[in-house]
């Protein structure tokens, strides 16, 4: 896995877990040991997506009505 | 030596005037209000920072 | 355009673009908006305190000196002078402009510190950074010297050195629950029977006092028998309870003594003179006698409040106050003229506002788990009266309009809803909701009379007196129902159920052999072996929490004491025991039980993915959760998305919900309150999700450890509910809202685009209608957009009024930790 603010990388495992995004995405937020950026990765492919930061989401929309995420429906 | 009874904010008790309440108006970073405690008229106020002689 | 001209323009804008925090800010008057932005915020951002907030030191030297001084008192006496002595000598304050008056501190920025509750709280407050006012250094030697002395014989210490060894540190890991089994902790219902119905205050209740102490007393010089011997204790605690109400009128006339000061001394404004000699003569009225108009009903509920909280911390505000205050309000308003409409709903916005100023120091699992709250003042609104007929009001409405003026997230209102309610409240109720306040929450009236009466054998007129405890559960406020100690440690951590079963009762985020020993899951033939083992963890839990709570209650007259609660029971004036005391209490106990559906949801995978479509072993599973799911995706999305999830009318795991829940609720019969009644469970959640976040391991719902569990109650998981609103009622409908538990909390999440105009009522109407006619007892709904939460998140002090309804409470948005706005977002968004 590498962060894609300081391109330091190593282990997923050493990338601290913080919480998912959403339960039934494989988006998740993670820590990076170096820089200590919230980073969106993708579980399946250990892929970094994007810097979380305030007001920033790394799916988009809630679920519902207001339309699903997008990875949600490229999964499904 | 400045004791409670000396100072503006004692307003003593009808009731006992060797007794009463310190007031003072208060401006916090919030809001203003009017603060009492109870104190003895001979309560030694040399230390008070808020003392004011009548 | 003239000034209101260029107002009321602004105001169509802002409405418009659902700006209501604005709309609010216009449309309140300059003393309301005054007050509203002169209040110290107590509830923990995030579980930290707001910078600025201090802990006061007059309350715990004022009360550990006189309690130390009285050392050879029974305890309720010894607490009765201490608590007379901190009445008498603590500072007071009067915020300017304000009309109300009383708090449980000695200045606006102050929490208060109950230094005799719990050793572990006060070695938690010595800890907490930059709460100590300056020298800090000073501060902090004096907190360490209280310390030492409480250390020891505080009242959870005390419960601590009487409970089974092993229940103290299963408890103490708080892995499985919360609590701190005291009256000290926790709230108190009250009997507002005996004391808010216009019929007596506090000299009138030092007479009946008076009366039975002199009959006592000639008891005690009569006949020598075994009949007299309780009297001698009865008469010390009859002397407590009026020591502690003389006080409370002591301090009620401090106040007015102050009013008067500043009105001659220190204030110029005419109009603010007035007020004062209004505020000298309400304070001089109550809590000693009656009140005789709106301000007065208003000044007696907040006081005795107040005095509650010199007493006990009290983490919950039961309140009625339509239909306590209505009456007041029909004469000041209606009959008699004295206060226009406007006035009146301007006292209320204070009135609240003043509830919302109220906190005192609590545990950080408590900050945590009640982010931006400093406890659930949910305050009922409507239902009806004994005699059945509706009880909504003049007062119903001036409430919801003036909540929706003030925006505090404290108090919120539960309403108790039945088929008779106009539809003029009923808009009123929508509009709060539409503006986002995330309360009133809905309550289906008729079903909850009958749950009190089924669970608890309340009498009906009685059980439709009924309010809120705290957040969901009724409660009658008389003579014998009202439960004067909820101690939250009936709370239990329900995800370890499974998490449990699925280790053999080890819990290996705390790493210690917790639940009992249910069985290798990896040699479980078929589901109901495993379901067994569930029921098994189950009890295991329950009975270990309940417990704890029993003894606490049964101990705490000897442990801690109410003389001040006491005093306004009228079962404890009559009988001379502590309120406290289970003797003549009909029992309103319920377990609460957080994090409840992740049981179902994981049930209901392992049922599909193991036992019916053997896709995946048991050891497999296992194994993945032990490693929190780290390189198993795929599988972990498998679990996630290919097992029926609740909350979408799908029978499979709907009857599991189903099945778990009689389960609990035979369980409920079989352990037993100090007063012999039952124990139901609650589901509902407060923001105990996220405190539990990192303590509840993966699980087979597709969680890891982190992440937050489900919102509560039996809300499904956050973008788990895919078939749009009326499968979730229709799922939540097949649960009996009676004899299933206590009741059962629902969070929806609805679009502010779809509530606009008339349109936007009848659709909410509709739903009601769905909602009442399903029979499910509880729904309340979150109605502001992803867009305004994003915002809020980049921007907090633009958007400090936004409120969300986090669970059985609202919050302002701004106020909690990020990891629970993002799970607020997360929850679905239904289209009705």
């Amino acid at each position: 896995m590498k962060c894609i603010n300081c391109q330091y990388e190593d282990s997923p495992k050493n990338f601290r877990y913080l919480y998912n995004a959403r339960i039934d995405a494989s988006i998740s937020m993670r820590q990076c040991p170096k820089c200590m950026s919230t980073i969106a990765v993708d579980e399946l492919t250990g892929e970094v997506q994007q810097i979380v930061g305030p007001g920033e989401a790394p799916w988009g929309k809630s679920a519902g009505v207001e339309s699903l995420a997008d990875d949600y429906q490229k999964a499904a | 030596m400045s004791v409670c009874k000396d100072c503006k904010s004692f307003f003593p008790f009808d009731d006992n005037p060797q007794k009463g309440d310190c007031v003072r108006k208060v401006t916090d970073a919030k809001q203003t209000y009017f603060t009492a405690k109870p104190t003895d008229a001979a309560h030694d106020a040399t230390q008070c920072k808020f003392m004011q002689k009548k | 355009m003239s000034e209101p001209q260029k107002k009321t323009v602004d105001i169509e804008k802002l409405v418009d673009r659902q700006e209501w925090w604005w709309v609010a800010e216009k449309m309140r008057s300059k003393r309301l908006d005054y007050l509203r932005k002169a209040v110290w915020k107590k509830g923990a951002l995030g579980g930290n305190y707001a910078p600025g907030i201090k802990v006061d030191m007059e309350y715990p030297v004022l009360f550990t000196d006189m309690w130390r001084f009285w050392k050879f008192d029974p305890a309720i006496m010894r607490r009765a002078k201490a608590i007379a002595h901190v009445l008498d000598n603590i500072s007071i304050f009067i915020t300017d402009k304000a009309q109300l008056v009383g708090y449980m501190g000695s200045f606006p920025h102050t929490i208060l510190w109950r230094v005799d509750g719990a050793s572990i709280v006060n070695e938690e407050l010595y800890n907490e950074p930059g709460i100590h006012e300056d020298p800090e250094a000073d501060n902090l030697e004096k907190v360490a010297e209280i310390n030492a002395y409480w250390a020891g014989q505080t009242a959870v210490d005390k419960v601590a050195r009487v409970l089974d060894p092993e229940d103290a540190v299963k408890f103490l890991s708080g892995a499985i629950g919360w609590g701190a089994p005291t009256s000290a902790y926790g709230y108190s219902g009250k009997d507002y029977e005996y004391y808010m119905t216009g019929k007596r205050a506090f000299e009138d209740i030092i007479e009946e006092i008076d009366k039975n102490i002199e009959d006592a007393e000639d008891k005690t010089i009569g006949v020598p028998g075994p009949d007299i011997i309780p009297f001698y204790d009865k008469i010390q605690n009859w002397e407590a309870m009026k020591l502690v109400l003389e006080a409370c009128i002591r301090y009620a006339n401090r106040y007015a003594r102050l009013a008067r000061i500043v009105a001659q001394h220190f204030e110029t404004d005419e109009d603010r003179k007035v007020d004062l000699e209004k505020v000298a003569q309400t304070c001089e009225q109550v809590p000693a006698r009656p009140p005789r108009n709106l301000h007065e009903s208003l000044q007696y509920d907040l006081f005795i409040q107040i005095l509650a909280r010199f007493e006990a911390h009290e983490g919950a505000w039961p309140a009625r106050p339509d239909y306590y205050h209505g009456p007041y309000f029909d004469k000041d308003v209606n009959v008699e003229k004295n206060i226009t409409r406007e006035e009146a709903i301007d006292l209320i916005g204070e009135f609240m506002i003043r509830a919302y100023e109220v906190g005192g120091f609590a545990p950080r699992w408590a900050r945590e788990g009640l982010q931006g709250i400093t406890g659930t003042w949910v305050w009922t609104l409507g239902g009806v009266k004994p005699d059945g007929s509706d009880a909504c009001n003049d007062m119903t409405i001036a409430m919801l309009q003036a909540a929706r003026l003030v925006r505090v997230a404290n108090p919120t209102f539960g309403f108790r809803w039945h088929p008779r309610v106009s539809d003029e409240v009923m808009r009123e109720v929508f509009e709060c909701i539409r503006q986002g306040l995330g309360y009133p929450s809905m309550r289906n009236d008729p079903v909850l009379i009958a749950n009190a009466m089924h669970w608890h054998g309340h009498p009906i007129e009685e059980a439709r007196l009924w309010l809120h405890q705290a957040c969901m559960s009724p409660c009658p406020p008389t003579k014998n129902g009202f439960q004067p100690m909820r101690m939250a440690s009936a709370t239990a951590n329900c995800a370890k159920i499974i998490e449990y079963t699925l280790h053999n009762g080890y819990d290996y985020v705390v790493n210690m052999q917790m639940g009992p020993k249910s069985g290798d899951p990896t040699t479980f033939q078929n589901f109901e072996e495993f379901f067994g083992a569930w029921v098994q963890q189950m009890e295991w839990l329950f009975s270990t929490l309940v417990r704890t709570v029993n003894l606490a209650r049964s101990k705490d007259p000897e442990f801690y004491g109410r003389p001040f609660l006491s005093g306004i029971s009228e079962r404890a004036v009559e009988s001379g025991l502590d309120a406290v005391s289970p003797e003549g209490d009909r029992g309103n106990c319920w377990i609460t039980a957080f994090t409840w559906v992740e049981n179902i949801d994981s049930l209901a995978a392992i049922k599909k993915l193991i036992y019916d479509d053997k896709k995946y072993t048991m050891a497999q599973l296992i194994d993945s959760l032990r490693n929190n799911w780290e390189g198993e995706e795929r599988m972990r999305l498998d679990f996630v998305r290919h097992a029926p999830k609740w909350g979408n009318d799908d029978d499979y795991v709907d009857d599991i919900m189903l099945r778990c829940l009689r389960e609990a609720a035979r369980f409920s019969k079989v352990i037993k309150c100090p007063s012999g009644n039952n124990w139901p469970i609650l589901p509902e959640n407060v923001s105990a999700n996220i405190h539990y976040a990192n303590i509840v391991g993966a699980l087979p719902n597709g969680r890891r450890l982190g992440d937050a569990l489900y919102d509560g109650g039996i809300s499904p998981g956050p973008g788990l509910d895919k078939k749009g609103p009326t499968a979730v009622l229709k799922s939540c409908a097949k649960i009996d809202h009676i004899t299933d538990g206590r009741a059962f909390l629902l969070n929806q999440r609805l679009s502010p685009n779809q509530a606009a105009g008339e349109k936007g009522y009848q659709l909410w109407k509709a739903y009601i209608k769905t909602w009442a006619d399903l029979g499910i007892d509880h729904v309340q709904f979150n109605m502001v957009s992803d867009k305004t939460l994003r915002a809020a998140q980049k921007d907090p002090d633009d958007y400090s009024e936004v409120i969300v309804r986090v669970a059985g409470y609202s919050a302002h948005f701004v106020d909690i930790s990020r990891k629970t706005q993002d799970n607020i977002i997360q929850r679905t968004v239904q289209g009705v």
